[in-house]
C-alpha cells in the first residue's frame, strides 16, 4: 500500500515521525517532493481564490500525491497543547481537501490530533483510526509509534543543537544524523533570526530559499525550531494572554528570545500573504523589536512574488546590519 | 460612567442593557464610510474587517464623549479573541489614556476577571433589580427579533415601496423608549398590528423566493457593512431569513450547554457533516444553516464573510461541494473595505434571476460564484 505525505505544511517538522511510523506499519511512503511551479498552479486552481498560499500549495501536493499513491495523509491538527489550538484552516484541513479535490474521496487518511500536551503527537489513540481502516492491531500501532517517536526525539535534538529544519531533514533522510552537526557554521559576519512557520521558511517557493540566499551572503541563521518549547514559552510569560495558535506562540516566543540574544543582529519575519494569525504575530514582533532596538523586517510573500525584488531587499537589509556592526566595532577600537 | 459599545445589528438592545444598569449611555453612531475610514486608518492592515469597523466605532463614540467601552472577548481559535487587546493597544497609542475598555472574556477562562467586570458594569444596582431587568431585556430581544422576522417576510410583497422599512424604523424608535416589561408587551402588540396593516400583494407560493443569509456574525448582523443586504433582497421581492438573530445567539451562547435549545445542537450536527470539528468563528454553524435552510424549502443561500476570514474560508472551500450535494445555489460574498456596492448589487441581481429561473424549472444549474479576482500587485513587502 502506498501513502503519499504532502511535502508541505507541517511536513517539515513531522516527516521523520510519520515516515518512520508508516514504514514500520508496512506502508510504502511517497514524499511528494519540493514545491514546483506545477504543484502550485494545480493547487491554486483547485483552492478558493482568497485562501493563503500555504494551503494552496498543500492542495497541489495532495493532487500530486493522489496520482502516485493509494492514499494521501492529511492530518487534522486541532491542538497539541492546551489551551491553544491551530489555525482554523489546520483544523478544517481534511474538510478543505474534500471540498476542493474531488479525487480525494475515500482516499484521505486523516487522524484527529487533539492532544492536551504532546508536541510529539505520539499517543497511539490518534492513529487508532488505522485499525478501523486497515485492520492493524493496537499493538502494531503502539510499537510503530514508539519507534517513530524515538526517531523524532533524535530529530528534535538536532534542531536544538542549531541545525535548521531542512538540514536536519536531510540528515534524517541520509541517515547521517549527528555527523551533520559540523554543518552548523558560525563564521558569518552577522547573525539573523529568520522567524516564520516551517512551511513558509523552508518552502522553496514561498520563501524563495531565503535561508540559502542569506547564507550565501555570509549570514549565520537562527530559526524558531532551534528554540526549545519551554524557552519559547518562558518568554511569553509577561503577556496578559497567549495567542490561540501553538506555532504562532512559538514563533513569537522564539522572537522574544532572540531579541535578548546578543549574537543576533537582526530579525526577518517570513509570512505568507493572507495569513490571519501572522497579522497579529507580525505586529507584536515589530513592536517588541522596536523596543529592543533591533532591526526587524517582514518578508511577505505569495505565489506572485518576484524573486529579483526580494533579493534586492534582503541584500539591503544584510548590508545595513553589517554596516551597523562595523560602526559599533570601530567605536570600540 | 459614560458607556459605549460596538455597534452590531440591534444596537438599541445594548443601549437598553446599559440603561437598565443606570449608566449614562453614549449611543455609538451607526457605522458609515467615515467609521470605516477611521477604522482602516488606525488598525493593522491585515486585521479582519470587523475589527477595523469596531475600531472606527470606538473612535466615533469617544468623540461623542464615551469614557468606557464594553465589549466581549471571545475565545479561540479565531482572531476575535484578540480584538479587545488590539483595540486597547491602539487606543493607548493614540493617547486615550482616560478611556477604559472592559473586555468580557468567557467566564470559564478567568472567573475572577469576569466577576470583576460584572461588578464594574453592574454599577451598584441591587442584584434583584439587575436580574429582573435582565429578564425584561431578554424578552425585549425576543420580541424585537420576532418583529424583524416579520419585516423580512412582508417587505418583498409591500405595495408601497419603502413602507415596511419606514414602519420598521418607527418600531425601533418605539422600542427605544420602553422601560418596563408591561410596556414591552403592549408596544409589541401595537407594532405587530402596524406591520400587519401594511398593504401587500398576493403572491403565489410557486413565485415566492426565499433566501437564507449565513456567515460570520458581524457581517451577517451589521447592515452597514453588508450594504443592507436584507433590504436589497426584500426590494427585489425576496423573503430573507438570517442564520443569526440576537435572541437565538443569546440562547445558543450565554445559556449553559444543557439548557441550550435543541435546534442549536441540531444545526451543529448538520454542519459536522462537512466540517467534522468546531474550528472557531461560525464555520460549522454556517454549513449547518445552509443544510437547514434547504430542508426548510429555501431557494438559495447568500454566504457573507469578511475577506480572508479564516474559518469562513474553510466553509467557502466546501461550498461547491455542498451546493451540489445538497442541491441549493449559494452565493459567496467576501467583504472588505474595497468591496463596492455596485459590484455587489449586480451579483445579487444575477443570483436572484438564477433562483427564479430554477424555480420555474428553466434551469437546473447551481450557480457557484468564486469571488472577484483581487488585483494582484507585487507582493513582496519589506517594512
Ligand atoms: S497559519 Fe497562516 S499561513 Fe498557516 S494556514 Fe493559517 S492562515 Fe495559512
Ligand atoms: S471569524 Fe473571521 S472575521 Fe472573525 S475574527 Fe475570525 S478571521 Fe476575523
Amino acid at each position: 500500500m502506498k501513502i503519499a505525505i504532502p511535502h508541505s505544511l507541517l511536513y517539515y517538522y513531522y516527516f521523520p515521525l510519520w515516515d518512520t511510523f508508516f514504514k514500520e506499519l508496512g506502508f510504502e511512503v511517497v514524499d511528494t517532493g519540493p514545491t514546483t511551479k506545477d504543484i502550485l498552479d494545480k493547487g491554486s486552481k483547485a483552492a478558493v481564490a482568497d485562501i493563503c498560499a500555504p494551503i494552496k500549495i498543500f492542495t497541489g501536493h495532495v493532487i500530486e500525491g493522489l496520482k502516485v499513491a493509494d492514499y494521501v495523509f492529511v492530518p487534522r491538527f486541532a491542538r497539541i497543547k492546551k489551551p491553544e489550538y491551530f489555525c482554523p484552516k489546520f483544523m478544517g484541513l481534511p474538510d478543505i481537501i474534500e471540498g476542493t479535490v474531488e479525487e480525494s474521496k475515500g482516499r484521505v487518511i486523516s487522524p484527529i490530533i487533539n492532544e492536551k500536551n504532546n508536541e510529539n503527537i505520539s499517543s497511539p489513540k490518534i492513529y487508532e483510526m488505522l485499525t478501523e481502516m486497515f485492520g492493524f492491531s493496537h499493538r502494531e500501532i503502539r510499537l510503530a509509534i514508539k519507534r517513530a517517536e524515538e526517531v523524532f526525539e533524535r530529530f528534535k535534538a538536532l534542531l536544538h543543537s542549531g541545525l535548521s529544519c531542512d538540514k536536519a531533514l536531510e540528515s534524517y533522510k541520509t541517515g547521517r544524523w549527528e555527523k551533520d552537526l559540523e554543518k552548523v557554521k558560525k563564521d558569518g559576519d552577522v547573525t539573523i533570526a529568520v522567524l516564520g512557520y516551517v512551511y513558509d521558511v523552508y518552502d522553496s517557493f514561498i520563501s524563495m530559499d531565503v535561508i540559502k540566499k542569506l547564507e550565501a551572503l555570509d549570514v549565520n541563521i537562527k530559526t524558531f525550531e532551534m528554540v526549545p518549547q519551554k524557552v519559547a514559552y518562558d518568554n511569553l510569560k509577561h503577556y496578559r494572554k497567549r495567542l490561540f495558535w501553538t506555532f504562532s506562540n512559538r514563533v513569537l516566543g522564539a522572537g522574544l528570545h532572540y531579541l535578548k540574544d546578543p549574537e543576533v543582529d537582526g530579525i526577518i519575519h517570513v509570512t505568507a500573504f493572507g495569513c490571519g494569525p501572522d497579522a497579529i504575530v507580525g505586529r507584536f514582533l515589530q513592536y517588541e523589536s522596536d523596543v529592543a532596538g533591533k532591526p526587524f523586517t517582514t518578508l511577505r510573500v505569495d505565489e506572485h512574488t518576484g524573486e529579483g525584488h526580494m533579493v534586492t531587499r534582503i541584500e539591503a537589509f544584510v548590508d545595513m546590519l553589517k554596516r551597523k556592526k562595523w560602526a559599533k566595532l570601530s567605536e570600540v577600537l | 460612567m459614560k458607556v459605549s459599545f460596538p455597534y452590531m445589528g440591534s444596537a438599541i438592545v445594548y443601549k437598553k442593557l446599559f440603561e437598565f444598569l443606570e449608566h449614562e449611555v453614549i449611543m455609538p453612531p451607526k457605522p458609515t464610510q467615515r467609521t470605516m475610514d477611521l477604522g482602516v486608518k488606525y488598525s493593522p492592515e491585515f486585521a479582519c474587517i470587523p475589527l477595523k469597523m469596531v475600531m472606527g466605532t470606538y473612535l466615533e463614540a469617544i468623540e461623542k464623549g464615551a469614557k468606557v467601552l464594553v465589549t466581549s472577548g471571545g475565545h479561540g481559535p479565531c482572531r476575535a479573541g484578540f480584538y479587545g487587546d488590539t483595540h486597547r493597544n491602539i487606543l493607548k497609542s493614540l493617547g486615550y489614556d482616560d478611556v477604559e475598555l472592559i473586555i468580557f472574556d468567557a467566564p470559564q477562562d478567568n472567573w475572577r476577571a469576569f466577576f470583576r467586570n460584572v461588578q464594574k458594569i453592574r454599577n451598584g444596582v441591587p442584584w434583584h433589580k439587575v436580574i429582573n431587568r435582565m429578564y425584561t431585556l431578554y424578552r425585549f430581544v425576543q420580541k424585537l427579533d420576532e418583529l424583524e422576522k416579520m419585516v423580512q417576510k412582508i417587505r418583498p410583497y409591500e405595495v408601497n415601496k419603502g413602507q415596511t422599512t419606514q414602519v420598521w424604523n418607527q418600531i425601533q424608535e418605539k422600542f427605544d423608549k420602553i422601560k418596563t416589561r408591561k410596556q414591552l408587551y403592549r408596544v409589541y402588540e401595537e407594532c405587530k398590528q402596524m406591520l400587519l396593516s401594511i398593504p401587500t400583494r398576493k403572491v403565489d407560493e410557486k413565485d415566492r423566493i426565499r433566501v437564507g443569509i449565513v456567515g460570520e456574525i458581524y457581517v451577517v448582523m451589521e447592515s452597514s457593512i453588508n450594504f443592507g443586504i436584507e433590504e436589497i433582497l426584500g426590494n427585489l421581492g425576496v423573503e430573507v431569513e438570517r442564520s443569526l438573530y440576537l435572541f437565538e445567539w443569546i440562547n445558543d451562547n450565554l445559556v449553559p450547554w444543557i439548557l441550550r435549545p435543541k435546534r442549536f445542537k441540531e444545526i451543529i450536527k448538520k454542519g459536522q457533516r462537512y466540517i467534522k470539528i468546531l474550528i472557531g468563528g461560525h464555520a460549522v454553524e454556517t454549513v449547518g444553516h445552509i443544510i437547514d435552510f434547504k430542508e426548510r424549502g429555501f431557494d438559495g443561500i447568500v454566504h457573507l464573510m469578511p475577506f480572508a476570514c479564516l474559518p469562513e474560508l474553510v466553509t467557502q472551500s466546501l461550498i461547491p461541494k455542498i451546493s451540489k450535494e445538497v442541491d441549493i445555489p449559494i452565493l459567496s460574498l467576501p467583504i472588505d473595505e474595497q468591496t463596492g456596492k455596485a459590484n455587489m448589487l449586480t451579483r445579487i441581481e444575477a443570483f436572484i434571476d438564477l433562483l427564479r429561473n430554477r424555480k420555474r424549472g428553466k434551469t437546473k444549474e447551481v450557480f457557484i460564484d468564486n469571488i472577484q479576482e483581487h488585483v494582484q500587485e507585487e507582493r513582496v513587502v519589506m517594512v
